[in-house]
């Protein structure tokens, strides 16, 4: 193995070169999220406050509105990639009238700006009665999640094949036994990427939470989005770095949860190794 | 036996069902807001179909220079983010790279929202940003000076700085997997006849990527295309890219203004079909060359 | 934060279970059932009952009406200080008064809007949205289109009793007849500030802003007009070269006589002086930034001199955001003001809670305290408040970036009329930017 040591120096330094360069963008944040005043030209702050966290933090709610998006997104995510894996495995494994159609629809949602369906949707909704409530939220979070989600699972679903599958059955394997112990371990590196894919698109959704939630559900983003156009940067900042704290956070659980059910998620983007 | 037939034909309906019924949710809330555009607005007594909206939509006077800046930057920003985005995928299964650092070096980025990206960079390459303060704390004060503007640069470097900071690790997302599948299939067969890890990569491992490389690229590009919030912050005043127009539009409080706001999106939308029957025949083309 | 809501308030646990059973009523295929169940929940905590035909002309009836609702109050949430306001000071006191819950809900004027025309699409006769931080062309426009409920104004005690009705900021918004479909809750106007430290003399007149431009070439600018702090401050100086009386005509134009040429007209010399202004500015006036929230950004790093607003930066240095050397200043030809409204949704579902909630914000201890903590000017009118608490507002101690509220209120030019505003901006999109 040792004759293979020098390929790695360039994508190791490369990989560190962007390291650096995800890391300085993130650094400047968790530096203001705790900063107060950084006139020019001071190279790091000159007064530091705390209010940023205070205000994200702050008040009755502010936990609650946290576990509520938490909720919504993990809905999502669920949803959505159990909606796209049933999706994906009709792609992959029949042949029917209409399939093209069917691919072809499930790409236009990330083709057509949010603010067109946004609009349109939040009428509809209303009209049903599913704006204004949880539920309604993650069904409309889970429509823009669900192209990439079909994505990732079409993939991985057509990247596994069905042969595992067809001999676990002819060696009388019942359906739900085949379910967990084949079909499931062979998809879980893409599920892991579509339930972690459709959390973020969830979590960061903001136009779309406003006009189906209606300000009823409030949501993280939602809380966050005004101070992002308002130029409080102490408290944009901190608002974005407990977002990417929660995220990662939930990412682990998530990643846990699977493995203890026995998910090995293999060759995943959280698995390379 | 015609049991189990009727069965195996009726699966991928049944499969497919819970999908068909959000894109049929989507579907509508589009049509209900294109038909908009056509101002048909039945809350305000408006249900005669015009084109006046479309007309007045397209003799903008900075209609096709906003066309030209959103495609510009759409096609740098998607073209550069691919290129690194491969590398970045390529160097990731290289290399082997640990699991935190595929957290850190993909997952933040992706997680990170737009908005506080260009947040941060403003905080970075403003004129008394942290760059130009480095620089002139290091002596370079003319250098310090003449820092090319962040905000409002017709060459729009700003906005493509943060499409590609949160692209390109969204690139590699899409690719890394179906990358470390082929290096492990292929690439150890290959080393050990001989090619080199250049060879191996041109020759196996990018035309196996490809579908997921295009994907990729006309995600990116429909994104940079129609996302208005980094190009409304970072942008010109003039021109300024069509999604911004739009929206600008859209947010006059004259509800007439909507149907306006609409036709400017309906030309969106359909740009952005162009490139949804482009995408869809590069799928067709992806799968029947797998196939063969 | 700040929005605070019922509906919010579900539990950690609870939600667990609703994410699991949205999971498996899909994957059961059964979407409806989902979507229902979820929804039945979140309705459950939203809000209380609705009182029907509350006799609104009888307050102690509408107080009556009032009790244990909670009312949502949509409006901008970008300002932290006004939020802490609302929810430290103005919710325990509406909590402890009149059993009301106040739910400040933060959003986009713009949002807020195309949510509340979407619910009056959707023909939803019991919307989320009670009242509404409120103005100029968004009142206009949703008043037109039958949004807005009302005339309410007559039912508050401490309008009838503290508010001049005739008087021109109260009767009209950006020169909208006001016909009692909103209650103003405090005036603001525009200011520029400087760091004494840097600039000793602030420019006060459109030839020491030309000069001072000149000095410091590439260190002024202002937010691209079509933001609302760009549109007012293009205002001022369109004001300063014209006129208080010429700028004036423009506050009273309806929409069919606000032409581009008759607007042209009026302040063309105004449009010169701008595009004199430009080769000095930042990026030599062919760009500008897109908003204000940016020229803040811009000027509290240090890359602008000047930087301008509503209202008084003083919470700013207080909160150590700005230094202490912070001072602001006036053109002497006088700045564009205007006031804040409150509005009441046509389908707002408690509409006896909103009212007690506005006729509270306009109270003189509140309008005292909001003078006193976020240093908005009062609405009231001087001559209806007792002795007491017209010395209370007297004694209000300014901070060093505060203008004294006469200063101001003796420099006032009024805003132009809601439909000039966007000829304004598209002019000078077309006359200024780049020439």
């Amino acid at each position: 193995m040792s004759r293979r040591k020098p390929a790695r120096v360039l994508p190791r330094a490369f990989l560190a070169l962007h390291l650096l360069l995800v890391a300085v963008p993130i650094l400047v944040m968790v530096m203001w999220s705790f900063t107060a005043s950084w006139p020019w030209p001071s190279l790091i702050p000159e007064a530091f406050s705390l209010k940023g966290y205070a205000e994200v933090f702050g008040g009755a709610n502010g936990a609650a509105v946290l576990a509520q998006s938490v909720g919504i997104a993990l809905a999502t995510a669920v949803l959505t990639t159990t909606v796209a894996a049933l999706g994906s495995r009709a792609l992959a494994r029949y042949h029917f009238r209409g399939k093209e159609l069917f691919r072809f629809a499930t790409v236009l949602p990330f083709l057509i700006p949010t603010t067109v369906f946004a609009m349109g949707v939040q009428v509809v909704f209303l009209k049903m009665g599913f704006a204004r409530t949880v539920g309604g939220v993650i069904l409309a979070h889970s429509i823009v999640a669900l192209p990439y989600a079909v994505t990732i699972m079409a993939d991985v679903t057509a990247a596994a094949g069905g042969r595992l599958e067809e001999a676990a059955r002819s060696l009388g394997a019942r359906p739900l036994q085949n379910l967990v112990h084949v079909i499931l371990p062979q998809l879980a590196p893409g599920i892991l990427s579509s339930i972690s894919m459709s959390y973020i698109l969830s979590f960061s959704q903001y136009f779309l939470t406003l006009l189906i939630g209606g300000g009823m559900v409030k949501t993280f983003a939602l809380e966050m989005f005004p101070y992002l156009t308002g130029g409080d940067r102490t408290i944009a900042s901190a608002y974005g770095v407990v977002f990417l704290v929660v995220t990662f956070a939930v990412f682990l659980l998530v990643e846990w949860a699977l493995k203890k059910f026995g998910f090995r998620a293999g060759q995943d983007l959280f698995n390379l190794q | 036996m015609i049991n189990r037939k009727l069965k195996r034909a009726l699966a991928p309906y049944v499969l497919i069902a819970p999908a068909c019924v959000l894109l049929l949710v989507f579907l509508y809330g589009v049509a209900n807001g294109i038909v908009q555009g056509f101002g048909i607005m039945p809350f305000l007594g408006m249900t005669t179909p015009t084109f006046d909206y479309y007309a007045q939509a397209l003799s903008h006077p900075e209609l096709i220079a906003s066309i030209k800046y959103s495609l510009y930057l759409a096609a740098v920003s998607s073209a550069l983010a691919v290129v690194g985005g491969v590398v970045l995928s390529a160097a990731l299964t290289q290399a082997k790279a640990s699991r935190l650092f595929q957290l850190l070096g993909v997952q933040v980025p992706i997680s990170t929202a737009h908005m506080l990206v260009a947040i941060a960079a403003v905080c970075l390459f403003a004129g008394s940003g942290l760059v130009p303060r480095i620089l002139a704390a290091l002596g370079l004060t003319t250098l310090a000076e003449s820092f090319p503007t962040v905000v409002g640069a017709a060459s729009g470097w700003g906005i493509i700085f943060v499409y590609l900071w949160k692209e390109i690790p969204f690139v590699a997302f899409c690719t890394v997997t179906i990358m470390a599948n082929i290096s492990e299939k292929f690439g150890e067969a290959a080393a050990g006849l001989g090619a080199s890890p250049a060879r191996t990569f041109f020759g196996i491992t990018l035309p196996l990527c490809k579908g997921a490389i295009v994907k990729a690229f006309l995600i990116v590009f429909a994104f940079a295309f129609g996302s208005y919030e980094i190009p409304f912050l970072l942008g010109p005043t003039l021109p300024k890219a069509l999604p911004v127009l739009a929206y600008i539009e859209f947010q006059d409080p004259d509800l007439m203004n909507r149907c306006y706001a609409m036709a400017l999106n309906g030309i969106m939308a359909l740009i952005c079909t162009v490139l949804a029957a482009a995408y869809f025949a590069v799928l067709q083309r992806e799968r029947k060359g797998g196939r063969s | 934060m700040s929005n605070r809501s019922n509906a919010a308030a579900m539990t950690r646990r609870g939600f667990v279970s609703l994410a699991a059973a949205a999971g498996a009523a899909v994957a059961a295929g059964s979407l409806t059932a989902c979507t229902s169940g979820v929804g039945g929940e979140a309705e459950g905590g939203a809000g209380g009952p609705v009182a029907a035909d509350v006799d609104y002309a009888n307050w102690d009836a509408v107080l009556e009406a009032a009790k244990g609702q909670t009312v949502t109050w949509y409006g901008w949430g970008g300002s932290e200080p006004r939020n802490s306001w609302i929810e430290d000071v103005l919710a325990p006191t509406l909590k402890d008064k009149y059993d009301i819950t106040l739910d400040l809900v933060g959003m986009d004027i713009n949002d807020i809007l195309t949510q509340l025309s979407g619910e009056m699409q959707a023909q939803v006769e019991q919307g989320t949205i009670d009242f509404i931080w409120i103005n100029g062309e968004n009142f206009y426009t949703c008043k037109e289109n039958g949004y807005l409920w009302g005339p309410f104004c007559e039912y508050l005690p401490n309008f009838n009793a503290y508010i001049d009705p005739e008087d021109a900021e109260v009767a009209y918004d950006f020169g909208s007849p006001v016909e009692g479909f909103e209650t103003p809750y405090g005036k603001t106007q525009m200011q520029m500030w400087v760091d004494s430290a840097k600039v000793p003399n602030p420019p006060t007149t459109l030839e020491a802003l030309l000069a001072f431009c000149k000095e410091n070439p590439g260190k002024v600018t202002y937010p691209e007009p079509g933001d609302f702090t760009g549109t007012a401050f293009v205002c001022c100086l369109i004001a300063g070269v014209i006129g208080k009386e010429e700028f004036e005509k423009l506050s009273m134009m309806s929409k069919a006589e606000a032409t581009p040429e008759a607007v042209k007209a009026i302040i063309d010399p105004g449009l010169a002086y701008l595009r004199e202004l430009n080769p000095h500015l930042w990026q030599q006036g062919k760009t500008f930034p897109a908003d204000s929230t940016l020229v803040s950004t811009m000027y509290a790093d240090g890359e602008l001199l000047m930087n301008m607003g509503y209202g008084s930066p003083q919470a700013l240095v207080a909160d150590g955001s700005l230094p202490e050397t912070t001072r602001s200043f006036i053109f002497e030809t006088g700045t564009v003001g205007n006031s804040n409204f409150m509005a009441i949704a046509a389908n707002a579902p408690h509409k006896a809670a909103a009212l007690v909630a506005i006729n509270e914000v306009i109270s003189p201890a509140m309008q005292l305290d909001q003078y006193q903590v976020l240093g908005n000017m009062s609405v009231l009118d001087v001559e209806k408040l007792s002795a007491d608490e017209r010395a209370a507002f007297d004694s209000v101690e300014l901070g060093a970036a505060d203008l004294p509220m006469t200063e101001l209120l003796t420099h006032r030019i009024a805003e132009p009329a809601g439909p000039v505003v966007p000829v304004i901006e598209q002019l000078w999109l077309d006359e200024v930017v780049g020439k």
